[in-house]
C-alpha cells in the first residue's frame, strides 16, 4: 500500500468526564478510493486511536445508526462515498442533539416523541388469527408505503429549523410515522393521533422549510407526511365539531 | 421483542424487560430483504412446507421441531400483519407470496426487498403500547447470573454511563442472533458478534451443530453486503465469465430449480466456477455476475428497489442495464444454543429463540425466508413458555447474585483501558477473520480445520493481553469492542472445533476430505462444551419423524 | 463550530444519566446553503406586515376624503416607495413559487373517497388562480371599472 493518498479528518471529541465543552481533534490517514466516511472513521478507532466512539452496524444504510453531521451536513456515514470531499474532512456529531460522547448523541428524546405519537395499529375490535389477514390492495398500501421507510437515522430532525428552536414539536419522523399509520386503511386509530398532532407538539409548528425531506437518506418525504398531517388534522377537528365522535369516518 | 409481547400478553402481570447493547430498531434483523416463509396458497400445505425444510436441512433438522414450526408459521406472519406489517399484496388484496430457494412452491411471503426492516419496525412499534415491556437500551450483557441451578437474571455494563448492573428475572430469553463478524466476508453487521452465543458456552450449555455456516451466494465482494435471494425468485440469472448459466449448463445437484436451488449448494457451484478458472477479477477477488437486466426496469422498482439502491451504492452498478458482481459470504449459523421445541435450553431458566439458538429447525443447512418465521415462532414459544416458568418459579436469593454482579463490575472494570502498548483489538480480530476464513470456508479440509483450531486458541491468548486505549466510563465503545471479541473468540472456538471432528459432508459443510453424506455414522447433532482445557465434544439424536434421510438431489 | 439550540432541543422526558455537551444548531443555518431560502421566505413575513399597514392606511384615506387621498397618492412617486414595492413584488414572486413547489405534496392521497388530481394539474390550477386573481385586481385598481 506504498502510495494510499492522505485525508485529514477534524472529528468533534467530547468526554463529560474529562472535558467542560466539546473540543476537535485531527487525523491524518490514507484512505482507500472506495471508502464510505464511515470506513475511515473505523480505521481511526482500530489503528490511529481507540478512544474514538461512534455508532454503526449494518453498513448498509437500512439500521440508522451511524448518522452524523459530515462538512456540515446530516448524512449516513456508511453511505456516503469519501471521494465526493476533498483533503479535509469535518465530522461532527448530530446537531439538534445533546451530545454524550464524541460523535454519539442522546436518542431518547426521540424515542419519547416515536412513543407520544402512538405507533402501532388501533383498531376498535382486535382482529383474530384465524380470520386470516386484512384485506388491502395494492393502491392503500402505496398510500403509506412511502411513510413507512423511515429507518428512525434522524437526519431530518438535524436538519429541521424548528427542531432546534421548539423543544416540544414532535419532529419529521415522528410525525411521519403517524401519519403512516393514519393512513393506513388497516387503522381505525386517527382521531387519537390527530389530537396528539394538535397538542403540544403541534404539527403545525413545521413552517415548511423542507430541510428534513432534502437531507433523508430513504426517500421518506418527511415534509409531505407534517403538511399532509396538518391537513388531516384540521379536517379531523372540522368533523369532531360538526359530528358525533366514534368508529372510523 | 416476539417473546416480550407473547409474555405479556400471556399474562397481565408479567413484566418484562427488554435488554440490547442497541437500539432495537438498530438490530441486524433489520437488513433482512427477502421474505418469510409460510404456507399461504391453496396449492401448499404443512406436508410440502415441512418436507422442503427437512430435505433442505439435509436431514439433520428435528422433525418435531419443524412440524410444529410449519404448523405456526401463518398464524405468525398474519398476527404480524394484524399489527401492521405492510407485507406486499396481490390485486385482489391478499398477501403475496413469491418463489424462493429451495421451496417447492411460492410460499413466501414479502415486503418489496425489505421485509426485515418491516417485520422490524412493526413489532417494535406494536410492542410500544405495552407499558410491561420495559426496554433497557444500550446495556451490554456480560454475564448469566444462576443460582441453585436457575438462570436468574443477568449482568449488564450501561453503556451510557459505564457502570455494571444486575437485571434480575425468573427467565431469561436470549434472542442475540448469530456471528457472522468472525469471518471477514459476511453479510452480518458489526453488532453480530455471538454474544449471546458465547453468555449460554461459558454457563455451561452447550452450542449445537456450530460447523453449519450458511454462506450465502450473492453477497457483494468486499462489503459483504448482501444481495437479496428474491433477486434469483424473481428470475435472477447466475452467469459466469462466459456468460453461461452455469447453473443450467453444468451438473451442480441443483437439477431444474438452478438459481432457485438451496443455498449450501449454490455457493458451491459458484466457488467451483471460480476454481475452474471461469471467474470474473475483480478487486476483491473473483466473483460470478448476477444478471437481473432481462427482467426490466418496472419489475426491478417495484420488487426489488433496494437492491438495485444497494448496487449503484456500494458498488457502482445499476442492475437495470449491468449484472452485479457477486460471491458466496457468510450470512447465517445454523447452530447455536441447544434448544428443543419449546425453545428451552437445559439450564432452567434460560431460553433461546431466533439465530442464536439451534432448536434445531434448520439443520445443516437453512431454507431462505425460514429464519424470520422461525424468530417469530419460537419467540413467541419461549415468551410464553418463560411466563409459565416464571409463573412457577421463585426469585431466589439475592445475595448471591448480587456477589456475581460486584464479581462482573469488577472483572469489567479490570478491561477497561486495560494497558496502553499492548496488542490492538483490530489485530486480533483481523487474525480470527483470515484464519477463519482459511480452516472454516465453503471447502474445508482435516489439516486446515486443525490449523485454525490451533489458532484461536493462540489468539485466545493473545487476548488475555490486549491494550485498550480507552479509560473513559462515559460511552467507551473500545470496552464494548473487546467484550464482543471476547465472545466471538469462543464462538469460533466451539465452531472449529465442531467442524474438525465432523468427518463427512452434510449441508453447508463441505470437505474435500470427506465429500460424501455419512448417515450411518454422522445422522446427530454435535454438542460443544466450553472447558477451559480446551471444548469437549458430544452428540445428540436426531429427532426423526416421517420424513426419511434420502439422497439429497433437486 | 457552530452555535447553540435551543437548550432544551430534543431533551429526553426523563433527565439524561450522564452531563451532555448542549444540542448544536445545524451549522449552515440560517443563511448558508438552503436555508438561505428557507430564512428568506420566513422574513418576507416583514414586507406583509408593512404592507399590510399601507393597505389600511389607503382604506383610511380613500374614506376620509380627497384631501386625504391627495397626500397617499403623492406618495407613490416616492422613489423609497417605489423601490419597496418591487422588492414587495419580487418576494410575494419568490414566495408564490416556493409555495407552490411544495403546496402538491401536502395533499393528503384522499379525503375519503376523493383522490387529489395529478401534481401537474393542481400546479397548473393554482398558477392559473393566481394569475387570473392578479389580472382581475389590475384591472380594477387601474380604473378599469370606472369607464
Amino acid at each position: 500500500m506504498a502510495d494510499r493518498p492522505k485525508k485529514k479528518f477534524i472529528v468533534t471529541r467530547f468526554d463529560p468526564e474529562t472535558d467542560e465543552v466539546p473540543k476537535t481533534q485531527e487525523y491524518e490517514i490514507p484512505v482507500e478510493p472506495d471508502w464510505k466516511v464511515l470506513d475511515a472513521l473505523n480505521f481511526i478507532k482500530d489503528e490511529i486511536d481507540g478512544t474514538l466512539s461512534h455508532r454503526w452496524s449494518c453498513r448498509m444504510a437500512v439500521c440508522g445508526s451511524c448518522g452524523m453531521m459530515v462538512d456540515g451536513e446530516p448524512k449516513l456515514t456508511c453511505k456516503e462515498a469519501l471521494s465526493q470531499y476533498g483533503d479535509t474532512v469535518e465530522v461532527s456529531p448530530l446537531s439538534n442533539f445533546p451530545i454524550i460522547r464524541d460523535l454519539v448523541v442522546d436518542l431518547d428524546g426521540f424515542m419519547d416523541k416515536f412513543q407520544a405519537v402512538k405507533p402501532w395499529i388501533i383498531r376498535a375490535k382486535e382482529r383474530a388469527v384465524e380470520e386470516g389477514p386484512m384485506r388491502q390492495s395494492p393502491e392503500e398500501l402505496e398510500e403509506f408505503k412511502q411513510f413507512s421507510m423511515c429507518i428512525n437515522c434522524m437526519l431530518c430532525y438535524s436538519a429541521c429549523p424548528v427542531v432546534a428552536n421548539e423543544p416540544d414539536f414532535l419532529g419529521p419522523a415522528a410525525i411521519a410515522l403517524g401519519h403512516r399509520y393514519n393512513v393506513d386503511s388497516r387503522d381505525e386509530g386517527a382521531d387519537a393521533r390527530n389530537e396528539v398532532f394538535r397538542g403540544e407538539g403541534t404539527v403545525f409548528s413545521c413552517s415548511f422549510a423542507n430541510e428534513c425531506s432534502e437531507v433523508c437518506p430513504k426517500h421518506v418525504d418527511p415534509a409531505a407526511a407534517v403538511n399532509q398531517a396538518k391537513f388531516n388534522a384540521v379536517i379531523d377537528w372540522a368533523k369532531g365539531l360538526v359530528l358525533p365522535r366514534g368508529g372510523k369516518e | 421483542m416476539r417473546a416480550a409481547i407473547a409474555a405479556v400478553e400471556a399474562d397481565p402481570d408479567a413484566s418484562v424487560a427488554l435488554v440490547s447493547k442497541v437500539y432495537p430498531m438498530r438490530s441486524h434483523t433489520v437488513s433482512a430483504e427477502g421474505g418469510a416463509a409460510a404456507v399461504a396458497r391453496d396449492d401448499d400445505n404443512f406436508e410440502m412446507h415441512g418436507y422442503d425444510t427437512v430435505k433442505g436441512s439435509d436431514f439433520l433438522g428435528d422433525q418435531d421441531v419443524i412440524q410444529y414450526f410449519v404448523q405456526e408459521a401463518p398464524k405468525e406472519l398474519t398476527r404480524l400483519e394484524h399489527w401492521g406489517c405492510p407485507w406486499s399484496r396481490n390485486d385482489d388484496g391478499t398477501v403475496a407470496t413469491r418463489a424462493f430457494g429451495g421451496m417447492s412452491t411460492k410460499r413466501t411471503w414479502y415486503a418489496a426487498d425489505k421485509v426485515g426492516f418491516h417485520m422490524l419496525h412493526s413489532l417494535f412499534q406494536h410492542s410500544m403500547q405495552f407499558d410491561r415491556i420495559v426496554r433497557y437500551d444500550e446495556q451490554f450483557v456480560t454475564k448469566l447470573l444462576i443460582e441453585n441451578g436457575t438462570c436468574r437474571g443477568v449482568s449488564a455494563l450501561d453503556v451510557r454511563e459505564g457502570v455494571v448492573r444486575v437485571i434480575l428475572g425468573r427467565a431469561v430469553i436470549l434472542a442475540t442472533g448469530g456471528a457472522g463478524k468472525i469471518f471477514p466476508f459476511t453479510t452480518n453487521g458489526t453488532i453480530k458478534t455471538g454474544d449471546g452465543m458465547a453468555l449460554a458456552y461459558r454457563a455451561g450449555v452447550p452450542l449445537k451443530d456450530m460447523e453449519f455456516v450458511q454462506y450465502h451466494p450473492t453477497g457483494l465482494p468486499g462489503t459483504g453486503i448482501l444481495i437479496t435471494e428474491a433477486t434469483r425468485g424473481e428470475g435472477g440469472h447466475l452467469k459466469n465469465s462466459k456468460g453461461e448459466r452455469f447453473l443450467v449448463d453444468y451438473d451442480y445437484g441443483v437439477g431444474t430449480k438452478a438459481e432457485l436451488g438451496p443455498r449450501d449448494m449454490i455457493s458451491r457451484a459458484i466457488i467451483q466456477e471460480i476454481e475452474a478458472g471461469r471467474g470474473i477479477d475483480g478487486p476483491y477477488g473473483q466473483y460470478v455476475h448476477l444478471d437481473l437486466t432481462h427482467l426490466g426496469e418496472e419489475k426491478i422498482n417495484k420488487r426489488l428497489p433496494m437492491v438495485r439502491e444497494l448496487a449503484k451504492i456500494y458498488i457502482g452498478v445499476d442492475p437495470v442495464h449491468e449484472p452485479i458482481p457477486i460471491r458466496p459470504v457468510v450470512h447465517y449459523m445454523m447452530g447455536g444454543v441447544d434448544t428443543d421445541v419449546t425453545a428451552a435450553t437445559e439450564l432452567p431458566g434460560l431460553y433461546a429463540a431466533g439465530e442464536v439458538a439451534s432448536a434445531s429447525l434448520n439443520g445443516a443447512n437453512r431454507l431462505g425466508s425460514n429464519s424470520l418465521t422461525e424468530c417469530l415462532v419460537f419467540g413467541a414459544e419461549a415468551g410464553r413458555n418463560a411466563i409459565t416458568f416464571a409463573k412457577g418459579s421463585s426469585d431466589g436469593e439475592e445475595g448471591p447474585l448480587r456477589a456475581q454482579g460486584e464479581e462482573e463490575a469488577a472483572r469489567v472494570e479490570a478491561l477497561r483501558g486495560k494497558k496502553k502498548g499492548g496488542e490492538r483489538l483490530a489485530h486480533i480480530r483481523h487474525a480470527l477473520n483470515d484464519t477463519m476464513e482459511s480452516g472454516c470456508g465453503v471447502y474445508r479440509e482435516q489439516e486446515s480445520m486443525d490449523a485454525t483450531a490451533r489458532t484461536v486458541a493462540e489468539l485466545k491468548g493473545r487476548y488475555a493481553d490486549i491494550g485498550l486505549e480507552d479509560s473513559s466510563k462515559v460511552f467507551n465503545t473500545e470496552l464494548t469492542a473487546a467484550m464482543e471479541l471476547g465472545a466471538m473468540l469462543d464462538v469460533a472456538e466451539a465452531l472449529v472445533n465442531s467442524a474438525a471432528q465432523r468427518k463427512e459432508s452434510r449441508g453447508a459443510h463441505t470437505r474435500k476430505d470427506a465429500p460424501t453424506r455419512d448417515d450411518q455414522n454422522w445422522l446427530h447433532h454435535t454438542l460443544c462444551y466450553f472447558d477451559p482445557a480446551g471444548p469437549r465434544i458430544d452428540k445428540k439424536e436426531v429427532n426423526l419423524g416421517k420424513w426419511v434421510p434420502e439422497e439429497r438431489k433437486y | 463550530m457552530s452555535r447553540p439550540a435551543h437548550p432544551h432541543a430534543m431533551q429526553p422526558k426523563r433527565p439524561g444519566r450522564t452531563r451532555t455537551a448542549p444540542p448544536q444548531l445545524p451549522p449552515q443555518f440560517p443563511m448558508s446553503g438552503r436555508y438561505r431560502a428557507y430564512t428568506l421566505f420566513d422574513w418576507t413575513g416583514l414586507i406583509y406586515l408593512l404592507l399590510g399597514f399601507m393597505a389600511l392606511e389607503i382604506v383610511w384615506a380613500v374614506g376620509s376624503g380627497p384631501a386625504a387621498w391627495a397626500a397617499i397618492t403623492a406618495r407613490f412617486e416616492n422613489p423609497v416607495y417605489i423601490a419597496f414595492h418591487i422588492l414587495a413584488f419580487v418576494s410575494v414572486i419568490f414566495v408564490g413559487v416556493r409555495f407552490f413547489r411544495f403546496f402538491p405534496k401536502s395533499q393528503p392521497p384522499r379525503i375519503g373517497p376523493v383522490k387529489p388530481p395529478p401534481q401537474p394539474v393542481i400546479l397548473a390550477g393554482l398558477y392559473a388562480a393566481w394569475i387570473g386573481v392578479t389580472a382581475v385586481f389590475a384591472f380594477i385598481l387601474s380604473g378599469g371599472l370606472s369607464g
